[in-house]
């Protein structure tokens, strides 16, 4: 954990410096939306590398590869693995980042989430009228 | 669906906007506070409810049904995966177009830690329903013996008189049965047959939804909702019709 903060620290610290311009748009992927074992979890790369500074080496040096979706395949991609220290628990632990037994609507936009980013709805809300 | 409109925008504030002292007041005279409405200028205690929702368990034979079938959401844990929605839909036939049990998103302005909160909602199963008021044929009733809003699909006539004075947006036309459909708190596919929760309350991987026995006192939804330390409300206490159906966060 000690190591990953100090990436993030190094990182922020190495984007202050004035390489932001660096991470020109496109740099980074759009925000995948995991659809199991439950639909509509969001995770933006924008917010963690552009708002938060992260470099790409804090979660792709051995936590999550360069391929959206493929962490739904294991199973320890739940509640319980994340209380783990896995996948996303690795920083959201309430140290590193806000613990992922918290604020449950960060990161999980719903399937009323999903469909909006996705145009699936009009707006009286999700697709049931 | 105006309704489901005006129940998105509704705001509870909490109790945190509630004195210890104006807590305490509301306890002596024997009643729960539900939570901060409109700017804090409604406390809505448990006094709308008054002879049916006592704080005290002194109360209990007051309960109208036996058992007295109730539901709480924790909605802080609503995490919107619509399993509660799947599972209903697959256990009472539920068409797609058509829905017993929905989620709503709400936004919670100026809030740091979520923006959004999700809330789920049924029928309410209300002790002073305006649905079986309004109903001209009786096809929708209260059961006598565990007061479930019920429908006969043989005398529904489609007239929707329900669903217009239905306060919670519960029903919608089942074309298919060519009558309303409701949450019946699966009384026919699975309470009738020995089973202990419903099939939405059972599907939930968050906890959100408990359901149980409001007249029991060792049932979890009786102490949840007969406590003082955590807010607990109805959505719309002021259509007064007794709602069965409670929230709370926490
Ligand atoms: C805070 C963690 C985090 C950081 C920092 C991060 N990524 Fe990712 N990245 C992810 C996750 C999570 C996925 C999806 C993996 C999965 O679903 O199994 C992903 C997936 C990807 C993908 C595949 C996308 C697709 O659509 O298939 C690419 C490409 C990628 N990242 C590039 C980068 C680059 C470049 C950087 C640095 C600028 C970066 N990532 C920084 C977490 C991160
Ligand atoms: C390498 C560490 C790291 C990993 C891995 C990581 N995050 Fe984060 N995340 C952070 C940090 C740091 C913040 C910003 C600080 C904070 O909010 O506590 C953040 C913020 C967020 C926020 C913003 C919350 C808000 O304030 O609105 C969301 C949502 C989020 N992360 C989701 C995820 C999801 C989903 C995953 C896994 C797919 C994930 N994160 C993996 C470090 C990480
Ligand atoms: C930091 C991001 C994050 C936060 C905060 C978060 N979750 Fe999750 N959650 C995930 C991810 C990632 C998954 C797995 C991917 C999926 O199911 O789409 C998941 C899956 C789940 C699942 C299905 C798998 C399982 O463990 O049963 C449930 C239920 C769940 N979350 C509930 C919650 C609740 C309740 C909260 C708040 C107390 C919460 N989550 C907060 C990221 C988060």
């Amino acid at each position: 954990m000690r190591l990953i903060l100090t990436t993030i620290l190094c990182s922020s610290i190495f984007l202050l410096a004035g390489a932001a311009t660096t991470l020109a748009e496109g740099d980074y992927p759009e925000d995948i939306y995991y659809m199991k074992p439950v639909i509509g979890v969001v995770f933006s790369h924008q917010l963690h590398v552009e708002d938060n500074g992260m470099d790409c080496d804090s979660c792709h040096d051995g936590i999550f590869e360069m391929e959206a979706r493929l962490a739904e395949n294991e199973e320890s991609f739940t509640m319980a693995g994340l209380a783990d220290g896995e996948f996303c628990g690795a920083c959201h632990d309430g140290d590193t980042a806000y613990d992922a037994n918290t604020r449950c609507t960060t990161c999980h936009v719903g399937v009323i989430g999903y469909s909006r980013a996705h145009g699936l709805v009009n707006e009286e809300g999700p697709a049931h009228h | 669906m105006k309704n489901l409109k005006n129940l998105d925008k509704m705001t509870n504030e909490g109790v945190d906007n509630c004195s210890v002292e104006e807590r305490r007041h509301f306890l002596k005279m024997g009643l729960t506070v539900t939570g901060v409405f409109a700017g804090g200028t409604i406390l809505s205690a448990v006094s709308s409810v008054n002879k049916v929702y006592a704080s005290t368990s002194g109360f209990v034979e007051k309960y109208p049904y036996k058992p007295h079938y109730s539901m709480i959401m924790h909605i802080e844990n609503c995490i919107d995966c619509e399993k509660c929605k799947s599972a209903c839909a697959e256990t009472n036939g539920v068409p797609s177009y058509g829905f017993r049990t929905n989620i709503l998103e709400r936004q919670v302005a100026g809030a740091l830690d979520q923006q959004r909160e999700f809330i789920p909602v049924l029928c309410n199963h209300c002790n002073l329903a305006q649905c079986t008021r309004v109903c001209p044929t009786k096809a929708t009733y209260k059961d006598p013996n565990n007061g479930i809003v019920m429908m006969n699909i043989e005398k529904c006539i489609g007239c929707l008189s329900c669903q217009l004075g239905c306060p919670y947006n519960a029903r919608y036309f089942n074309e298919e049965k060519w009558a309303v459909d409701k949450c019946t708190f699966c009384w026919e596919s699975r309470l009738s047959k020995g089973a202990k929760t419903t099939g939405c309350s059972e599907a939930c991987p968050a906890g959100v939804r408990i359901f149980g026995d409001l007249s029991n006192p060792s049932d979890r939804v009786y102490k949840e909702v007969h406590q003082m330390t955590k807010t607990v409300w109805v959505l719309r206490p002021q259509a007064g019709t007794k709602p069965n159906v409670f929230y709370t966060r926490g």
